[in-house]
């Protein structure tokens, strides 16, 4: 075990308890751990987007290796802004164009989301805030666009052709008792289940008492979500607890109980001292 | 009686950082001494080991890795038990990510089971494509080609170098597809734009929280069998007969959902004790 894996045994055990010590009162060893989880997350995910699709993708496109020398006024140019860019970022933009297996040629149809995505930065900028709409435009209507098939196709269509029984064929009839008890209830949620969103009509007199049906099987639906939250969130708690305990072991030099103890000592001081920084 | 119902009343509003330490000791305790309950896979999971056993030697899966850190303890048992499962048979695994962190989930558990267990040869028998942001756009773009989205993987291989990325240009080119989804983008962007339209045979592994929203895709039949959260991975482990981090975590959490039941009931108790009371003064 070398020295950073033991260090970021250390840090993780600090980060696990330090969030959990919130369950006893807000402190500042949870608020260290928030804004550590808040500010590695946002600059994490900044990075591997940057480098997974904007430089491969983006700029490995734009301005891809070329094949020999770089000839004509438009490519020395366009290559002469790269090499500009190259001066600045050359990790970014290296020597001799971007390898990324794009091919030779740049694709100039790729400035198109390149000058988007500069829009939509501008948005921190008062007086061209408004590009930024071209940019968030593009980007809802294309989203818009592509799910609605989608939606259609997998959660309506699909949906339907799996819950629908055929009584033309009379497969109805041909299946078994448990599988005819199933359909039934599908059936009866789904209906009741929607005229219970139905509000054009009062809920009262025998529409009431259908609709009544339809809350039975809300809240057998929310129970069930409920119930599988809580197995999610015990499972997670397991997973810490695991790894709590194999960091309280010896080749951790005993993280878990050294913190837990330097924690649980702090805490009990800053709360007998009434110290107003921690606050209940 | 008096005095039972005085006590019950007084428990229901028990400091709430009792019930947090108590929990905490009966998820610590099965860790430390196992009760060995047993296992007992559920028809969902049975599915998913059915549709990997209908796969033969040099079949193609694409596995898509999509959770973090955070949902490690749910989902990480199900994918290593899934490739086991896969590598078992000789299928060749190919990995998506679409969540960043997937990527090194990914590579954790192909250190573990590629490398160390089976000893599979990257590019031969397994290769991490890696992530790329774009969620639903990046899963269309697979079902049109691949090499629009990715040209290099994860170590940097161009995809023409890589031997097993030989006449596999699109999801529908894929026998199997698996998605170990935390939630969004996931199994049902998965469903929606690459199994339904392709048909490819596809089922999932994914938090407990996502069973209910996942479930409806697996009843009409759109998606083959679902591992729901730790105990779906425990169940899978018991299929393929390893026990893993899974199996280990079952006791802790059966001890835990039954003192949960107990405190959502004692909680009611009191609940309505204290309003007849309330009625009656």
């Amino acid at each position: 075990m070398n020295g950073s894996e033991i260090f970021g045994a250390w840090v993780a055990v600090f980060l696990t308890l330090g969030i959990f010590s919130y369950l006893y009162k807000d402190n500042p060893f949870y608020k260290i751990s928030e804004h550590v989880f808040v500010g590695v997350s946002a600059g994490y995910w900044m990075a591997m987007a940057f480098w997974t699709q904007v430089q491969p993708n983006l700029f490995g496109r734009l301005w891809p290796t070329p094949e020999g020398e770089i000839s004509g006024f438009l490519m020395k140019a366009w290559y002469g802004i790269y090499n500009f860019f190259g001066l600045i970022l050359p990790s970014v933009f290296p020597d001799g164009g971007i390898d990324k297996g794009h091919g030779h040629d740049p694709h100039f149809m790729y400035i198109l989301p390149f000058a988007l995505g500069i829009m939509m930065l501008l948005s921190v900028a008062s007086k061209l805030s408004w590009l930024a709409r071209l940019g968030i435009a593009y980007t809802v209507g294309m989203a818009a666009g592509l799910r609605a098939y989608a939606f259609l196709n997998s959660n309506v269509l699909g949906q339907i052709k799996g819950s629908a029984v055929s009584f033309v064929d009379m497969p109805f009839f041909s299946l078994t008792g448990v599988s005819i008890f199933n359909n039934l209830i599908i059936l009866v949620g789904t209906i009741t289940g929607l005229l219970y969103f139905y509000f054009s009509k009062e809920h009262t007199g025998n529409f009431g008492k259908v609709t009544r049906v339809g809350i039975y099987f809300l809240m057998i639906s929310f129970g069930a979500s409920f119930g599988f939250a809580v197995m999610g969130r015990i499972s997670l708690l397991i997973g810490r607890f695991t790894d709590l305990i194999s960091y309280g072991g010896p080749t951790y030099n005993y993280a878990s109980l050294w913190v837990l103890l330097v924690m649980i000592v702090l805490l009990a001081v800053w709360t007998f001292k009434g110290d107003k920084k921690v606050t209940g | 009686m008096e005095k039972f119902l005085d006590f019950i009343v007084r428990a229901g509003s028990l400091d709430r950082r009792y019930i947090f330490l108590v929990i905490a000791l009966v998820v610590i305790l099965p860790l430390f001494f196992p009760l060995g309950l047993p296992i007992r896979p559920t028809t969902s999971s049975q599915d998913v080991y059915d549709a990997v056993e209908k796969l033969e030697a040099g079949d193609k899966a694409l596995v898509s890795f999509e959770y973090g850190p955070s949902t490690k303890p749910e989902i990480h048992p199900m994918a290593v038990a899934l490739l086991r499962h896969l590598f078992e048979r000789d299928v060749k695994v190919y990995i998506t990510c679409l969540w960043p962190d997937g990527q090194f989930m990914a590579m954790e558990a192909l250190q573990q089971v590629a490398d160390r267990q089976y000893n599979k040869v990257y590019g031969e028998d397994y290769v991490l494509l890696g992530y790329r942001p774009g969620a639903e756009a990046v899963i269309k773009g697979l079902v049109s080609n691949i090499r629009k989205v990715f040209t290099v993987d994860a170590r940097g291989n161009f995809l023409d170098d890589i031997p097993m990325m030989a006449n596999v240009n699109q999801v529908g080119d894929f026998d199997y597809l698996f998605s170990a989804s935390a939630g969004y983008p996931g199994t049902v962007e998965w469903v929606q734009y690459a199994a339904d339209p392709t048909g490819v045979t596809m089922s999932t592994g994914t938090t407990s929280i996502q069973v209910n929203e996942v479930m409806p895709y697996v009843q009409s039949g759109q998606i083959v069998g679902i591992l729901g959260g730790m105990p779906g991975a425990a169940e899978y482990e018991s299929l393929i007969g390893q026990a893993g981090i899974g199996t280990s975590g079952m006791d802790a959490q059966s001890v835990a959902h039954l003192v949960i039941v107990g405190f959502i009931i004692f909680g009611n108790i009191s609940f309505f004790v204290e309003r007849r009371r309330s009625k009656k003064y």
